[in-house]
């Protein structure tokens, strides 16, 4: 998985799940578009889903600080490192 | 409130220090008492008669969504669940032993401070194990009590919940509560004819891992079925009226 890909499927699902268009990547998503703690709960649920894995909850309180699209593809990026492993869907 | 505060501090907690403690042991203290409640109003206020769906008293391990027309909905839906919690106003945690009482029985804060980082996936892990365990979560969407008996806006919030915790969702509609203790008094209307009623009117099972899975359709559609029951009980006493 690179992270084009990564960012590929973080833009879908910010424009499936939020209506967010191409969300710029270093704004905070907070102050330019209200996204808040409900959605970063969203976002988790569809990381799962990416990843075809759960999060533990340690790795879910680290996406609670999370503010900007950067920083949620750096996250997934290490949590997909970790797994070492591609779901076959996203392959 | 004081008569409450009064039973919490002679009642609930030495029963916790007893009991040795536990969120379950409160709540069904707290179901027990409002259970009382609402058998002596029975006894108290016989023109108000109460119809009760089997299949609302038989659900556990649920969501439970509501409208929400009176102070009464959430007590009601205490009386008659061994095991449940809610979302509660941030304002009444700082309320004396009512605070400590909440906190002890599981009950969610709804201030955004306290659904934040870590405190929120905390109160999601309790909210997904008590679910687990058998208990109930039962949430008013709209947030706040109808005046007129229409919906409000309804708030995600509830469903992401469900969806974290990979759980159904219930839709539960209540009359009659209005008219026993309206909104806006602090009073029961004792004189007046009434009946009470909470119907379990549909069960929505979201598919939470379809591609196209969104938090928005889910919410139209329990928003949608609330509405028919809405138009179909206004149409219902139209009918009686000219009739």
């Amino acid at each position: 998985m690179t992270r084009q890909d990564i960012e590929r499927e973080v833009r879908d699902i910010f424009l499936r799940a939020f209506e967010i268009e191409n969300p710029e990547m270093d704004v905070n998503l907070r102050e330019a578009y209200g996204f808040d703690s409900i959605d970063a709960i969203e976002l988790l649920l569809e990381i799962e889903k990416f990843l075809d894995s759960e999060l533990t909850q340690e790795e879910k309180k680290q996406a609670m600080d999370i503010r900007t699209m950067k920083q949620i593809i750096d996250y997934i990026e290490v949590l997909a490192a970790k797994r070492k492993t591609l779901p076959e869907k996203n392959k | 409130m004081f008569g409450y505060l009064f039973i919490l501090l002679f009642l609930f907690v030495p029963y916790y220090w007893v009991a040795g403690g536990g969120t379950v042991a409160l709540q069904k203290l707290n179901h027990l008492h409002l259970k009382g409640f609402f058998m002596l109003t029975r006894r108290l206020i016989p023109r108000t008669t109460y119809v009760i769906d089997p299949k609302v008293r038989e659900l556990r391990s649920s969501i439970i969504i509501c409208n929400h027309i009176s102070y009464l909905d959430p007590i009601l839906l205490v009386s008659l669940f061994p095991q449940q919690t809610t979302i509660v106003k941030n304002t009444f945690f700082r309320v004396p032993i009512f605070g400590w009482f909440l906190r002890r029985a599981g009950y969610v804060p709804s201030s955004p401070a306290e659904m934040l980082g870590e405190a929120m996936i905390k109160n999601l892990e309790n909210v997904k194990a008590h679910l687990a365990a058998g208990g109930n979560f039962f949430v008013f969407p709209e947030g706040t009590r109808s005046r007129d008996g229409n919906l409000s806006t309804f708030n995600r919030g509830v469903f992401s919940i469900a969806r974290y915790c990979g759980v159904s969702l219930d839709l539960v509609f209540i009359t009659g509560t209005d008219q026993l203790f309206r909104p806006g008094t602090f009073s029961f209307n004792t004189r007046k004819d009434n009946v009470i009623t909470l119907e379990l009117i549909a069960s929505i099972h979201p598919d939470y891992q379809a591609r196209n899975f969104s938090i928005s359709s889910v919410l139209d559609q329990a928003r949608q079925v609330f509405e028919q029951k809405i138009a179909d009980v206004k149409g219902d006493a139209r009918l009686k009226t000219e009739g």
